[in-house]
């Protein structure tokens, strides 16, 4: 055993020393750090220049309005340090009498010498128009998405007011009778044994999508670190005869196993690194009840299994090619297994109830995935079932193993051409 | 008593019998050469000695044991591969290999600051391999065997690609283990070496053995049938001899063997030219292998038969 521990720490300090990996497990939480500092920065400190706005308004009834919006807007936006966001200055642009072509390259040379920000052109038939009334916005960056926001905000509003008006209908009494209902997800409604109700649970997006799609990633990465990192590392130790060095040390077995266990325990690190991370995440956003101690012990159970059942997998894989060449040919299958279990991730996402759902999550390749993702899903796997999950998981687990530890004894002596189906299961067999 | 105690051991890949009903002691305190061509079955003994896979029939007891268990911890091996991860540091690979033979870290410390010592790498200790020479890498890889010091020690070709310095070091190393009590086992192409270093000499070839013993009993095995003459009208005074098994032709000199009586070939000689230098030697590891494993006729229309 102290000599597995020994091929399990080596193992674990190879992985965890690589570049990949510090890049994987350290650089992508600080770069999201990094990412949501900035958005926040980002949201507190706005732009809140002025914009002067030019409007040719060809309708002659718009403009009115429009300079109602801006007067609306510039109130809300505040004044001197507590303004929060630009105030918009709007000016009616009179013809008077030149061409229209005239005028709007006269507003152009403005916009380019900065005394104004865009121009907006309403053509006469604007209000008219129905389902093809269109007009034109012209700035320098046209992405300007304030500006635009509330230009096409407010000139909406204004051809919607005219044309309620010519119709002789109350826009208001319009407004309050096509008011839509807010749809609020919740769970279910519980009763304590002291007989209280409790109240449900609201189901927002955040339960239901954002922690799903959390626990999926996690598991994939937990997974999917060890399993290539195996597949490498054997291959090379193949080529460069370091397996034969440690086989006059060791049986295939306990190499197998030391490896096996060093990779468990990167994936271990890894998952208690962005757990760690998202439950930071879920209590800085007040989401501390999303938090469930028992689905974490879960997790530890599946994405352990699982890391073992495709290392294995890959080791075995890994053993029987002579070069990463034939690897990247030998590995399709075992691929093949994990595309599975990401496709049926969906299918569980959608519906974790359904009778598909329920079949797929006792599948041994997808039950981590699949089953995992049913748990922390509303209303959840009866236990029943997650137990017998486990138990279908854990037995194939034991079988893969044994069976990776047959093709292994054999696969890292051999050179030359990989072995086909048969020669594997022959070796299996021996 | 033996290190080594090999009975009747054949092996077989699929259709390829890789070593046939061989047996072999290895007394313990020897060094005893392997030597055969590449092919001929040598890496499969050795393996089969480390257990790193098992024979079809026969036994095989190595230190008394003779299980089908685990490699033992008393054996090591330094293969021709230089088996060696390439981002990890000396020292730490050092105690690495030490400890899966089951030694503690404290006691593989000492050992290891002598033997980097002993090799000039103790500057080296905490570089990675990849910033090693090659004969750098090859002295680790020979420590790396050395350092659980076992009693058995089987080394295959390990001075091949290293300098006169670093191989004359190396062989030192290797006599030193010698005297301490340690069993070797030394597979090599490098006759000359052999010659030198071991105390028994082992040939497989085709998977069968075809020598086995001191280097004198080979040779009188072969026979005195090998001479070497300097001649006043150089190797061309050879031609037309009757009887001449071979000439070997070094320029100032000449090596000939004769399976018939070398007097025969003096006065032969006296009567055609000047002899400058005739004397009579006993063949050497490197004209005995390749009496056994040059390619006979045979062979050589076998092989264009199927071309």
């Amino acid at each position: 055993m102290q000599r597995v521990l020994t091929i399990a720490e080596t193992e674990f300090l190879a992985l965890v020393r690589t570049k990949a990996f510090i890049i994987g497990i350290l650089l992508v939480p600080v770069l999201m750090v990094v990412f949501i500092t900035f958005m926040n920065y980002a949201e507190d400190h706005v732009d809140t220049t002025d914009r002067h706005i030019a409007v040719m308004d060809g309708t002659n009834v718009l403009y009115d309005h429009l300079a109602r919006a801006a007067a609306d807007h510039n109130t809300k936006a505040g004044l001197g340090d507590a303004k929060a966001a630009p105030h918009f200055l709007l000016r009616k642009v009179d013809l008077a009498g030149r061409s229209k072509e005239d005028v709007t390259v006269d507003l152009s040379s403005q916009v380019k010498d900065k005394s104004l920000f865009a121009f907006v052109d309403l053509p006469l038939d604007l209000i008219d128009a129905g389902e093809k009334a269109t007009y034109g916005f012209y700035a320098q960056t046209t992405s300007a998405r304030p500006v635009t926001d509330f230009v096409e905000e407010a000139v909406n509003e204004a051809v919607a007011e005219r044309r309620f008006a010519a119709a002789g209908i109350d826009q208001g009494l319009v407004r309050r009778l096509t008011a839509r209902a807010t749809l609020t997800r919740f769970g279910l409604v519980e009763r304590t044994e002291s007989g209280d109700a409790v109240p449900a649970r609201e189901v927002d997006d955040l339960s239901r999508i954002g922690v799903p799609m959390f626990v999926l990633v996690l598991m994939f990465m937990a997974v999917m670190t060890g399993a290539m990192h195996l597949l490498n590392a054997i291959i090379e130790e193949k080529m460069s005869k370091i397996s034969e060095v440690l086989l006059g040390s060791v049986t295939p077995f306990q190499l197998l196993a030391g490896k096996l266990l060093g990779v468990v325990a990167v994936s271990i690190l890894l998952t208690v690194v962005y757990l760690v991370g998202g439950i930071y995440s879920l209590i800085s956003f007040g989401r501390a009840d999303l938090i469930d101690p028992a689905i974490i012990g879960w997790f530890f159970v599946f994405m352990i299994a699982a890391a073992l059942m495709f290392g294995a997998v890959f080791l075995a894989i890994g053993s029987a090619c002579s070069d990463l060449k034939d690897s990247q040919s030998m590995v399709q299958p075992a691929m093949m297994l994990i595309i599975l279990a990401y496709l049926a991730s969906f299918v569980v996402m959608r519906a974790p109830e359904s009778a598909l759902s329920v079949g797929l999550s006792f599948f041994p390749t997808i039950t981590p995935f699949a089953m995992m993702l049913r748990l922390v899903m509303p209303p959840g796997p009866p236990i029943w079932q997650v137990a017998a999950s486990v138990a279908l998981l854990l037995a194939a687990t034991a079988l893969v193993v044994w069976a990776a530890g047959r093709i292994f004894r054999v696969g890292l002596l051999m050179q030359g051409k990989p072995p086909n189906l048969p020669e594997l299961l022959k070796w299996i067999r021996k | 008593m033996s290190a080594i105690e090999i009975r009747g051991v054949s092996k077989t890949f699929g259709q390829h019998l890789a070593v046939n009903d061989v047996s072999l002691q290895v007394p313990e305190g020897s060094i005893y050469g392997f030597i055969g061509p590449n092919g001929s079955g040598k890496t499969t003994t050795i393996r089969m000695i480390m257990k790193i896979i098992l024979p079809d029939r026969g036994d095989i007891t190595v230190l008394g044991r003779r299980g089908t268990a685990a490699a033992h911890d008393d054996v090591s091996y330094l293969p021709e591969e230089r088996g060696l991860y390439k981002q990890m540091q000396v020292r730490r690979l050092l105690r690495y290999y030490g400890r899966l033979k089951g030694k503690g870290v404290k006691q593989l410390e000492p050992v290891i600051a002598r033997w980097l010592d002993t090799l000039g790498l103790a500057p080296w200790a905490d570089k990675r391999i990849d910033q090693l020479s090659k004969g750098m890498a090859q002295k680790v890889q020979f420590i790396a065997a050395v350092v659980s010091e076992p009693k058995l020690l089987i080394l295959d070709e390990p001075f091949s690609g290293l300098d006169p310095v670093n191989a004359e070091s190396l062989r030192d190393a290797v006599l030193d283990l010698r005297r301490q009590g340690t069993t070797i086992v030394f597979s090599t192409h490098d006759m000359s070496a052999a010659e030198k270093l071991c105390d028994r000499i082992f040939m497989i070839f085709k998977g069968n053995k075809v020598l086995d013993g001191s280097l004198d009993a080979i040779q009188q095995q072969y026979g005195h049938d090998a001479v070497r003459v300097r001649l006043g009208g150089g190797v061309q005074a050879l031609a037309g001899i009757p009887g001449l098994e071979s000439v070997n032709d070094h320029g100032n000199f000449q090596d000939v063997r004769v399976p018939g009586d070398p007097q025969a070939l003096l006065r032969e000689l006296v009567a055609r030219t000047t002899v400058l230098q005739f004397e009579i030697t006993k063949p050497s590891l490197h004209d005995i292998f390749i009496r056994i494993a040059r390619p006979s006729a045979d062979d050589l229309r076998a092989a264009g038969e199927v071309a």
